[in-house]
């Protein structure tokens, strides 16, 4: 089946989603699933009465069927239990959409997911408000192929920028420091990756969008597992935590201050 | 009417090349391996679009070998030129933004005993001579790079790693189905020694494609019967649509300057238009060694299934590079390979335009096109973040 092959009902969601916004207040809850790696984030706001879904709004970023799925599920969900919304399953949501290609069906999982995340956040809040939890440092670790291209694309700290003109360049954050190189490389080169084991909202808001202005990009919760080129760096493969996946990202060069 | 955006996928058989093609189905029917009368007249003709297509890449009559279509002459090059060298070496160099059928021919081979080396391309889709050096060694038998990138246009330093090969005295291969009615294409003077090319891609019928060979290279076959095409590709001649591809190539020859400057000013005007017009657009690609019809963008923050179906909704079709688009539910290799993280490829815009595109067309999609992005963006928890900047 062609992957656009969607029902009349997933294409009117699809064009006119429904719900699309934020909320805000005490009894809101957010839920969010999904990774921009695999092509689908989504958010879901819930603010709760009485134990009922009182209002409902969203946002995603995917294909054509996460968000008709998306639109699907806030009106699905709109007026009911937390119980009852916490059934709602990937099938439900496929089904009030008359169906949906068979590939597409990981995406309306999603946003049950993210409806369940949300309900969920809100009764861990009620039951245990817990304390920020502060990110811990991890030591560097020696990373395969680190020693291997040291000096062929590894670096472990940059005295001469001219050299990296017009590189990808990778960066592993280790503090102030890779932040400040971070922002110095990208009067270099279009293309600079800023990579932390920390969660996004570990980095203030601030800090985050100081660096996306500038051009550097973020990913968060990823580690370096391995190194690997020719006689020169050519790629590194990365362990995204959040979604325990792993792939590969093509860069030049390597700073691991 | 559509405007199609989209000629990489598939272009219209142009209808001079259907008029030619007619008469070659009922009155001229005969068979070029029959000795009498009616198969004379066929070998003429054959003979004469041979001469055709073999003028247009600069090649002999006896270099050029019919197949079904490029696929199957990726097939024939590479398994083909394999099995023929297993005793000389197995080693075989590609690069990492190959056409989908050269990474999986490459993998059956793999499967088969051979090893494959992947050449990386920079940031804007070039391969790099000296790193495809670097990686020949004693036991390499074929060199498969791709005259142009069918996603993205960039065009490949043909010459130079057609040089490296020789002077190692290495089977070249180049894929130049991208490339064809776009860019010039000289076999001699860039050192190729097989080149695959494709009837449609030049606004011929489908279900033809040729093998360019040059004298000297041998290949084991894989089309085994009757022994036509010199014994490498068996089976009754498709005559109606070897007269298609020839007169495909005639109309080329004769508009290929016009038709080339023609669609160059649609995509710079694509690349200009959309670049200005919607904020955090990038283009993917080469600035300058790039095909004149490819236009490949990059939207911050919106995934491109949504965005293709969207314009489909503008009746504008275009493709798109994202995962969600794909069968695998793979980002695009091509724009992995350039260094780009799987949200960007995910974002990702192809336009292409070709011989029967006209100004109204560039028109519209700018039009439509900042609309679609901007409302796609209102839903993205990925771009509110970065508006603020």
């Amino acid at each position: 089946m062609k992957s656009t092959q969607y029902s009349e009902k997933v294409l009117d969601h699809f064009r006119n989603p429904r719900n699309v916004g934020t909320l805000e207040g005490d009894d809101v809850s957010v839920g969010r699933v999904g990774n921009p790696v695999c092509g689908d984030v989504m958010e879901m706001y819930i603010k709760v009465k009485d134990n009922r879904i009182q209002d409902i709004k969203l946002k995603t970023f995917g294909c054509g069927s996460a968000i008709a799925t998306a639109s699907m599920i806030t009106e699905m969900a709109k007026g009911k239990t937390l119980e009852e919304a916490l059934k709602i399953s990937r099938q439900d949501v496929a089904d009030e959409l008359d169906g949906l290609p068979p590939v597409k069906m990981h995406c309306s999982n999603l946003a049950a997911d993210a409806l369940r995340d949300a309900i969920n956040k809100f009764l861990d809040q009620k039951e245990a408000p817990v304390g920020e939890k502060q990110p811990q440092a991890s030591p560097p670790e020696k990373i395969p192929g680190q020693g291997k291209f040291l000096g062929k694309g590894v670096y472990n700290q940059v005295t001469e920028l001219s050299p990296l003109k017009d590189k990808r360049i990778l960066i592993s954050y280790q503090g102030v420091e890779s932040v400040q190189l971070a922002k110095k490389l990208t009067a270099q080169t279009p293309r600079v990756v800023l990579l932390t084991n920390k969660k996004e909202d570990a980095f203030g808001i601030e800090l985050k969008n100081e660096l996306i202005s500038s051009g550097v990009k973020l990913l968060f919760e990823s580690e370096i597992l391995e190194i690997k080129g020719f006689e020169e760096v050519e790629k590194v493969r990365i362990h995204d935590l959040n979604e325990d996946d792993e792939y590969e990202l093509f860069v030049d060069s390597v700073i691991i201050p | 009417m559509n405007v199609y955006l989209d000629y990489q996928s598939a272009k219209p058989v142009d209808p001079r090349v259907i008029e030619a093609m007619q008469p070659y189905f009922h009155e001229q029917f005969g068979n070029p391996s029959s000795l009498h009368m009616t198969g004379d007249q066929a070998t003429r003709v054959l003979n004469q679009c041979r001469q055709k297509i073999a003028d247009f890449i600069q090649a002999e009559r006896d270099e050029i070998i019919f197949t079904s279509g490029a696929t199957e002459s990726n097939n024939q090059a590479l398994i083909g030129l394999a099995l023929r060298n297993r005793e000389k070496g197995n080693h075989i160099i590609i690069s990492e933004i190959e056409h989908i059928s050269i990474h999986n021919i490459a993998k059956f081979l793999e499967r088969n005993g051979f090893t494959v080396s992947k050449v990386p391309v920079d940031q804007y889709g070039q391969v790099n001579p000296d790193k495809l050096q670097q990686r020949i060694t004693e036991k390499t038998i074929l060199v498969s790079i791709g005259h142009a990138n069918n996603e993205i246009g960039t065009i490949q330093p043909v010459r130079e790693i057609g040089e490296i090969c020789q002077q190692k005295n290495i089977v070249f291969h180049s894929d130049a189905v991208a490339a064809e009615g776009l860019i010039p294409l000289h076999v001699k003077r860039d050192h190729i020694d097989l080149m695959t090319l494709s009837s449609n891609d030049i606004y011929g019928p489908r279900g033809l494609g040729v093998l360019y060979k040059r004298k000297g290279v041998s290949l084991n076959p894989l089309i085994i019967g009757g022994g036509q095409e010199n014994g490498l590709r068996s089976g009754s001649e498709n005559m109606p649509t070897i007269v298609g591809m020839a007169k495909a190539v005639d109309i080329m020859q004769k508009q290929m300057p016009g038709e080339v400057e023609k669609l160059k000013k649609f995509r710079d005007r694509l690349i200009k238009g959309v670049l200005e017009k919607i904020p955090q657009s990038y283009l993917n690609g080469h600035q300058i060694k790039r095909l004149p019809n490819n236009a490949h963008f990059r939207f911050e923050g919106i995934e491109g299934e949504a965005l293709l179906l969207s314009l489909k909704d503008k009746g504008i079709d275009v493709a798109t590079g994202s995962a969600c688009s794909s069968k695998t539910l793979e980002p695009s290799h091509t724009l992995i390979s350039l260094g780009l993280l799987h949200e960007e490829a995910h974002g990702s815009l192809e336009l292409t335009c070709g011989r029967f595109n006209q100004e109204e067309d560039i028109k519209t999609l700018l039009k439509e096109l900042p609309g679609v992005v901007a409302k796609l963006r209102q839903l993205s928890p990925l771009y509110q973040q970065e508006d603020q900047s």
